[in-house]
């Protein structure tokens, strides 16, 4: 390595020491990223997924049959998620649907007279099990 | 680094075969601004390199598209860093090849015998702006649909042929998961070896045509 001349209070430095040097550091940035990518490569564990039990609705509250809207928050390990859930009363029991259409990610809503989940955003229809019966889903 | 060079100079002789490429005569009185073409060709090794990376994580289906890069944010060792990189990467690469064009039109570079190479340059550049606007569907979230769903509409204005030509474009009559696998094997393939080539084209033009004075 070229040595420097640096008595002075601005250390100069030729051109050329300078370039190279620059070069250099630009270079080993380079090697790091290239390293980074061995890093990356290697598989990740995956975190384990807490399961979360929220409350919803008191059982008294819920019709013998039908379809219930219900909105609860529920707190995860860094944020308060507010959601909506729908509850389907029938012969299975009580289920519980997420209302995310599977199209693009509207939220659905339940049409009581034709009985069916409508989505608003481009006309995806479901039925009370949960199954697409018309539209882009 | 040179010191390793060095070593391994003296082991294969890599240096003087390649000496006519190594060292090149440019003419005197140039400035910082002749070195934007090749600030924009590293962006195009960075997004090569985070390209390929990136592959090996995301998923080009519907269902699974936005979950992988999700899951390459937040759970993949450095994801997020790559992922970075390649966004980043990619705007930069668009404003020094605008500048780098700039620099060429004010140094007249593209005066005779230059022109092809001029064309060359402009001809990479649409590629480039294709890649990056395939590329910005494949997060399929709202924001990467919706664009594509513009973009592709200003297609179909074209007289005659317009409905045609967005229907082979979308792979269907909407945007689609046959939008998003098309647009993504044009994103990693067809357009980056057409870029390749037509940037071999370019530097191979100027090596032959040498750099041009500084005005």
């Amino acid at each position: 390595m070229e040595t420097v001349d640096c008595r002075l209070p601005t250390c100069l430095m030729e051109r050329r020491v300078f370039l190279k040097r620059l070069i250099n550091f630009f270079f080993s940035i380079l090697v790091l990223i290239a390293g980074s990518a061995l890093v990356y490569i290697y598989p990740s564990k995956t975190k384990e997924r807490k399961l979360h039990y929220v409350y919803l609705i008191d059982e008294d509250e819920l019709p013998k049959r039908g379809v219930r809207k219900v909105e609860f928050k529920y707190k995860t390990e860094d944020i308060v998620m507010i959601n909506r859930a729908y509850l389907v009363i029938s012969d299975n029991g009580i289920n519980a649907f997420s209302p995310v259409c599977t199209h693009l990610g509207c939220f659905v809503n339940w049409d009581n007279n034709k009985m069916e989940f409508i989505c608003p955003c481009h006309g995806g229809k479901y039925n009370q099990k949960g199954e697409v019966t018309a539209g882009p889903p | 680094m040179g010191r390793f060079f060095d070593w391994i100079d003296s082991r294969f002789g890599v240096r003087k075969p390649h000496s006519r490429f190594l060292e090149r005569k440019i003419p005197e009185n140039l400035n910082y601004s002749y070195c934007l073409g090749g600030m924009a060709f590293t962006f195009f090794l960075i997004l090569a390199f985070t390209g390929l990376l990136l592959s090996i994580y995301y998923v080009p289906s519907e269902k699974e598209a936005y979950r992988s890069i999700v899951m390459i944010t937040n759970e993949v060792m450095l994801g997020w860093l790559i992922r970075s990189l390649h966004k980043w990467s990619a705007t930069l690469f668009i404003i020094f090849i605008m500048l780098h064009t700039i620099r060429v039109f004010l140094s007249k570079a593209y005066r005779p015998p230059k022109e092809l190479n001029w064309m060359v340059g402009v001809l990479a550049f649409v590629v480039v702006m294709a890649s990056g606007f395939t590329g910005y569907l494949l997060p399929w979230d709202q924001k990467a649909y919706w664009a594509t769903e513009v973009g592709t509409s200003m297609i179909q204005k074209v007289p005659f042929i317009g409905d045609y030509l967005v229907y082979a474009v979308r792979g269907g009559t909407e945007v689609n998961g046959a939008t998003l696998i098309r647009f993504y094997s044009f994103h990693i393939l067809y357009l980056p070896i057409t870029i390749s080539l037509l940037l071999w084209a370019h530097f191979h033009i100027v090596k032959r045509q040498g750099i041009s004075k500084g005005l």
